[in-house]
């Protein structure tokens, strides 16, 4: 296995970035990775990738960001990048109505390319940019209602919620994944609990979210 | 396995070492940096010292008086006097000031080039450049180790390379008088507006038997007859020029965001700066134009990347001081560029033999076939998909890896290969592998992904150096 050097994490989760371009993935990326905000950062083309430990609820998990190019374009080559992706962080920008309305392709972009079980929060980002705002929050908190997904406001150049955004989907992750254990060891009693070194790998199964926890 | 151990050659010393090798002759890249910075001085009375004074006897192609006269109208002016402000890197100051008052231009102001073999392949290039039929391939030659500075030298190489130029320089002036006012004629049909045109079709239709209409007319864009009626915002036809305008917002709003986004570091492209803004304006209609011409294609991201380098070398050309000249030339230079390379860029042929994914493929097998150890590290042991640092390393040619100076370094080899930039550039990114593969082969998926993504700074020549040797491997 790849991580085997970084023994410094209980769990690896893969989470990707998605949403049109210029909605600010990449400065939601950097503020989260390396605290950094950029109002003149390049575009992104193929995918950038960072990461970031943290603790959730006791637990040392290493989260693996994928940022990806935001235009049409390039969603075929991208979907190589969904490959054992556990989350999403799905953006749109509160100034720019279209890439609100577009929130649907990526929702189906993910149903075509991504795990079933993976845990989408989308975010409405530029928060910090009321003045110029064309989605409201309201609309964004109905949309996330009935999609079933996790729904914030970001704002990456004023570091606000952020680190939530990131912090919800890996907790929910957490979740998931130690649901899915308990039932595995109650099923059988031979597995156990995940422990330490634990590692959802993201490289070479799409699966890891129903079987991650369950072989070492 | 015959290829299962590591080439002697690889094991070599040189590869610890940052020195170039003994035998070649490159330009270290430093130096080339600062020769580089020589250039940007746009002073138009510099400019005319430069060709003046210089041992290079650098035609000034004289374009008909037709392409001088008018700007073209559609499109704001750019500013005539453009100021290259803002060094590219630190030592800029050392030369700055040769460059400005202009007395030692010429090639012994070229204080960047240290190496008396870069001076004496500028001459060759320099009297190459001079004979009335030029002969590509020892051009080809000379600038495939990286072309030393020099009034202009590189931003003539590239376009004799790029076949912009013919070979006989005789044939120069009436070249550029055909191909800058098809451009011109390009921005008037293609980036008026909508009510423009409506008005110019009507106007036309009521001219349209006395013989004093439109431009558009020959052209047959938009040809049909009746279309006045159909003419209007709210029209839903789908051949209204309105329905056509909006569908192109969306690709022009993409174009604005990332020439916003080009080069912020460089203040020839970014910035309040005038300059800057004529520069990124200049940079705007030719994808526009590239992207409207070309529907197939249209604009994808990263276009922009491969335009900045061609525009940045013809633009700071001191043979060439109408910034309008310098923005058609770019055009057709980046046309014929991007015919070697759309096929990256055409979602179509993803999976086709010609398409992005295959090249990585070609890049992965030629990376196993001179370094197997290093290729089953990267992509069996770590799982690091080439795809996931490769794809922008080949759809931008290597724009985004290296500073801006060192692409140009790298673009000079890349274009000059008689084999073609593709395989020049597959056998480079092939280098950049191999050259940190110590560093690789100690790393995990994370933290060799990270070293891909964000290539460390390298000597350039040392590089194309490597990237050669895989050339004569390869034939061997």
């Amino acid at each position: 296995m790849g991580n085997r050097v970084d023994h410094e994490y209980d769990y690896l989760f893969k989470i990707v970035l998605i949403g049109d371009s210029g909605v600010g993935k990449s400065n939601i990326l950097s503020r989260f990775t390396r605290n950094e905000f950029c109002l003149e950062s390049k575009s992104t083309i193929g995918v950038e990738f960072a990461t970031r430990t943290l603790q959730v609820e006791g637990k040392t998990v290493k989260a693996q960001i994928w940022d990806t190019a935001g235009q049409e374009r390039y969603r075929a080559i991208t979907s190589a990048y969904y490959r054992g992706a556990v989350g999403a962080l799905l953006v749109y920008d509160i100034t720019k109505g279209q890439t609100f309305d577009n929130v649907q392709r990526w929702l189906r972009e993910l149903r075509d390319h991504a795990d079933s079980n993976i845990v989408i929060m989308m975010a409405g980002n530029k928060s910090d940019l009321s003045h110029l705002r064309a989605v409201s929050e309201h609309d964004g908190q109905n949309l996330a209602e009935k999609e079933g997904l996790s729904f914030l406001e970001t704002s990456a150049l004023e570091a606000v919620n952020v680190d939530k955004a990131f912090q919800t989907i890996l907790t929910e992750i957490y979740h998931i994944i130690s649901k899915k254990a308990l039932a595995a060891q109650a099923a059988a009693t031979t597995t156990t609990l995940p422990g330490q070194g634990t590692t959802i790998n993201v490289n070479d199964t799409s699966e890891n979210v129903k079987r991650g926890c369950c072989y070492t | 396995m015959a290829k299962n151990h590591v080439p002697d050659w690889l094991n070599n010393s040189l590869w610890s070492s940052r020195s170039p090798p003994p035998q070649q002759s490159l330009t270290p890249a430093k130096t080339s940096i600062d020769s580089e910075d020589m250039n940007r001085s746009t002073n138009s009375a510099v400019k005319s010292s430069v060709s003046a004074e210089s041992s290079v006897k650098l035609p000034v192609p004289m374009p008909p008086p037709a392409v001088i006269r008018a700007e073209p109208r559609p499109v704001p002016p750019p500013s005539p006097k453009v100021e290259i402000i803002g060094p590219l890197n630190s030592s800029s100051s050392n030369c700055r000031s040769d460059g400005e008052n202009g007395s030692s231009a010429g090639s012994t102001t070229t204080s960047g080039i240290s190496s008396t073999e870069d001076i004496s392949r500028q001459a060759q290039l320099s009297q190459e450049l001079s004979r009335k039929i030029i002969n590509l391939g020892e051009v080809r030659r000379l600038a495939s180790q990286g072309i030393p500075d020099g009034p202009g030298i590189r931003a003539i190489v590239w376009k004799l390379l790029l076949g912009y130029l013919p070979t006989e320089k005789a044939l120069w002036p009436t070249e550029l008088a055909k191909k800058r006012p098809q451009y011109k004629q390009f921005k008037e049909e293609l980036l008026m507006n909508p009510s423009e045109i409506a008005r110019r079709l009507e106007k036309f239709a009521s001219l349209e038997n006395d013989g004093t209409g439109t431009d558009i007319e020959g052209k047959g864009v938009l040809s049909r007859s009746k279309v006045t009626q159909e003419e209007h915002p709210l029209s839903l036809g789908k051949s209204s020029i309105w329905n056509q305008f909006f569908q192109d917002t969306e690709i022009i709003e993409q174009i604005d965001r990332d020439v916003k986004r080009t080069h912020p570091d460089l203040h020839f492209f970014s910035g309040d700066a005038p300059s800057a803004k004529s520069n990124q304006d200049a940079l705007r209609i030719i994808l526009i134009i590239f992207a409207k011409l070309n529907p197939g294609i249209r604009y994808v991201q990263g276009m922009n990347e491969i335009l900045a380098p061609l525009f940045y070398v013809f633009r700071n050309d001191p043979n060439e001081e109408d910034p309008a000249m310098a923005e058609a030339d770019t055009f057709f230079c980046f046309v014929e560029l991007l015919s070697g390379f759309r096929d990256n860029f055409c979602q179509q042929l993803d999976n086709s033999v010609v398409g992005i994914r295959s090249t990585i493929t070609r890049l992965s097998q030629l990376l196993k076939e001179h370094d197997e150890e290093l290729w089953r590290h990267l992509e069996v042991t770590t799982n690091v998909n080439p795809q996931f640092y490769a794809f922008r390393w080949i759809t931008l040619l290597l724009t985004q890896e290296f500073n801006f100076p060192d692409s140009l370094l790298i673009w000079d080899t890349l274009l000059s290969d008689p084999e073609g930039p593709q395989e020049t550039l597959l056998r480079i990114c092939c280098a950049m592998l191999i050259i940190v593969r110590r560093r690789l082969l100690a790393g995990d998926f994370t933290s060799n992904l990270k070293l891909l993504q964000n290539y460390p700074s390298s000597n350039i020549s040392h590089l194309l150096y490597v990237a050669n040797k895989l050339r004569v491997k390869s034939a061997g």
